[in-house]
């Protein structure tokens, strides 16, 4: 096996990501947003010192999500090529077709770190994390992009349009990302909705970012999350790959497209 | 498997729920070889590309191309194999070259192979120009010459084109066959087609017409011709039951579309202007010529059937 076709398959995403600087630019704005209005908002509830506080409780949380939304958005990727028809000129090629997908979720991997860094370097720009902090946030990053890959890559497997896509991905991200201990601690949620954390694969990504920030307080080992986002993430991607190199998955494909036997 | 066959099947399969796609098909068809699979919609004809292509799987039967079992390695046989769809499987958001880089680089083509291929590909249509032009900017024509260089960009052994000029005009439609030519000419390539346009088929070393997943007949184009008949008689008429029951004696039913009635003249001495004489103002008009791939296409699927009145 060449690694000439992963590369064309990611290098075709990252060129198209840096050729919507809009895309880039906007990625930006909802962190932002989430970080300045709502942190500052929600902080200025809290008393005294713990103002100040929730803005770095909240630092990890931010970059967490920027992952979880660049991942999905660019594992949609996948059902817009099969959607517009360029999945075919993929699977023509000769290439397993797990690769198609594997290639797909390193790009998303990618796509999210490139935003990831963008905002780090906003944030460092503010001033609200030093060079050290943003350094030591970059690896969990990088396990926490793969999860959300993953995550996406699941999402789109099983998805016949984009219509469908969108509507899994509200059903789902929005849960994800308000029950993982993002914006609050876990401790301080009720019972109930504790176990649903536990659950979340995503909860350990924005936990382990949450260990690279100092004076911000997490709810699992190093080694919990490390272990619970390897393996989400391996039993994941294997999952998506399966279902990807089904016939029945990509044999709509070539009818749909032609309408026709 | 003979080597010097370049596609065969044995009994090759495809069933989706009850509906038979593809029912027992036998194909034979040599290296170098032009060959056209002919019928209406939904007779089998894609699903057996995709079948061939291994993007879709047989239900049973076997198929081989170049000697290779297609279930053994998908993989490999996709190397070997070239298929353009029917529709454009183009990025539309790319230009001309990052599209053929990208299916280049698929192909496992290095970048210097690629470059060469591509400039080769686009000089056969002129389109060295509009190389970094967005598809978007082409033409119709343009973007399904792009479509036909993305499927030979690694010199397959087998090309197999699926109804490759739909929707284009003639001067479009003639390029891509010259291409075609070329492509079988210079490099040997087998090509299989599919196409509704039966006179781009006349082209084929063999054709065979399929019908609800089953070979109806085939041959070459010519001996399909000559098969049919010596002529075919086509009467236009305001009276189509009193010619049909006048002429159907001499020259078998007819087939019938609204006021026009088409017979199948095995004779090659009938007097046609005696015969329009003594039809008299029964008839509006009336025209005889050598039949062509459209009457043999007309006679297999639209024939009358044995005791049809009308």
């Amino acid at each position: 096996m060449s690694w000439r076709p992963v590369k064309a398959v990611v290098g075709r995403e990252m060129s198209k990501l840096f050729r919507q600087r809009a895309r880039l630019i906007s990625s930006m704005v909802r962190p932002m947003i989430w970080l300045l209005v709502i942190g500052s908002g929600v902080g200025s509830m809290l008393p005294g010192q713990q103002q100040e506080g929730y803005l770095t409780f909240l630092v990890p949380g931010i970059l967490a999500m920027t992952l979880l939304f660049a991942s999905l958005l660019s594992a949609l990727t996948l059902v817009y090529d099969k959607e517009f028809g360029v999945m075919r000129m993929m699977m023509i090629a000769p290439i397993a077709h797990y690769w198609i997908v594997l290639s797909k979720l390193i790009a998303a991997t990618l796509t999210a770190m490139v935003q990831a860094i963008l905002l780090l370097v906003l944030l460092l720009v503010l001033g609200l994390v030093s060079v050290k902090i943003a350094a030591s946030l970059l690896l969990p990053a990088v396990l926490t992009a793969i999860c959300c890959a993953a995550i996406g890559g699941l999402i789109a497997v099983w998805s016949k349009s984009i219509d469908n896509f969108a509507v899994i991905m509200n059903f789902f991200i929005f849960p994800v990302f308000f029950l993982s201990g993002a914006l609050y601690p876990v401790s301080q949620l009720p019972e109930m909705f504790r176990y649903i954390v536990l659950v979340n694969p995503f909860s350990y990504g924005v936990d382990l970012l949450k260990h690279a920030v100092p004076n911000v307080s997490t709810d699992f080992s190093i080694l919990t999350d490390i272990a619970v986002l390897v393996s989400f993430s391996t039993v994941a991607i294997l999952i998506a790959c399966w279902r990807f190199s089904r016939e029945s998955v990509h044999e709509p494909l070539f009818h749909r497209a032609t309408g026709k036997r | 498997m003979a080597s010097n066959l370049a596609i065969k099947t044995q009994g090759l399969t495809k069933q989706y729920g009850q509906a038979l796609a593809v029912n027992g098909l036998d194909l034979e068809i040599a290296a170098g070889q032009f060959y056209g699979l002919l019928g209406p919609n939904g007779a089998g004809k894609s699903t057996t590309i995709h079948m061939l292509t291994t993007m879709t799987s047989a239900t049973s039967g076997d198929a081989w191309i170049d000697g290779q079992a297609i279930a053994d390695d998908p993989v490999a046989i996709r190397s070997t194999v070239g298929l353009v769809f029917q529709d454009s499987a183009l990025d539309r958001t790319m230009s001309i070259d990052e599209n053929l880089q990208f299916a280049a680089a698929m192909y496992n083509l290095n970048p210097q192979q690629a470059d060469q291929r591509i400039e080769e590909l686009l000089s056969v249509f002129s389109l060295q120009k509009q190389r970094h032009k967005k598809l978007l900017a082409l033409s119709g024509g343009q973007r399904r010459a792009v479509d036909i260089a993305r499927g030979v960009l690694h010199k397959p052994k087998v090309l197999f084109l699926d109804e490759p000029t739909i929707g284009l005009d003639l001067p479009n439609r003639r390029a891509i066959w010259r291409f075609v030519e070329q492509l079988r000419r210079e490099e040997g390539m087998t090509v299989f087609l599919t196409t509704h346009y039966l006179e781009e088929a006349a082209a084929c070393d063999q054709v065979d017409f399929i019908q609800q997943g089953q070979l109806q007949q085939g041959g070459s184009p010519k001996e399909l011709t000559e098969q049919l008949g010596a002529y075919i008689l086509e009467v236009d008429t305001v009276e189509p039951e009193v010619i049909k029951e006048k002429l159907s004696t001499k020259f078998g039913m007819p087939i019938q579309e609204d006021q026009q009635l088409s017979f199948k003249i095995e004779a090659s001495d009938v007097d046609f202007q005696q015969l329009q004489y003594s039809l008299g103002d029964a008839i509006t008009a009336m025209q005889w010529r050598k039949p062509n791939l459209n009457d043999v296409y007309l006679w297999t699927f639209c024939a009358p059937q044995q005791g049809d009145a009308s």
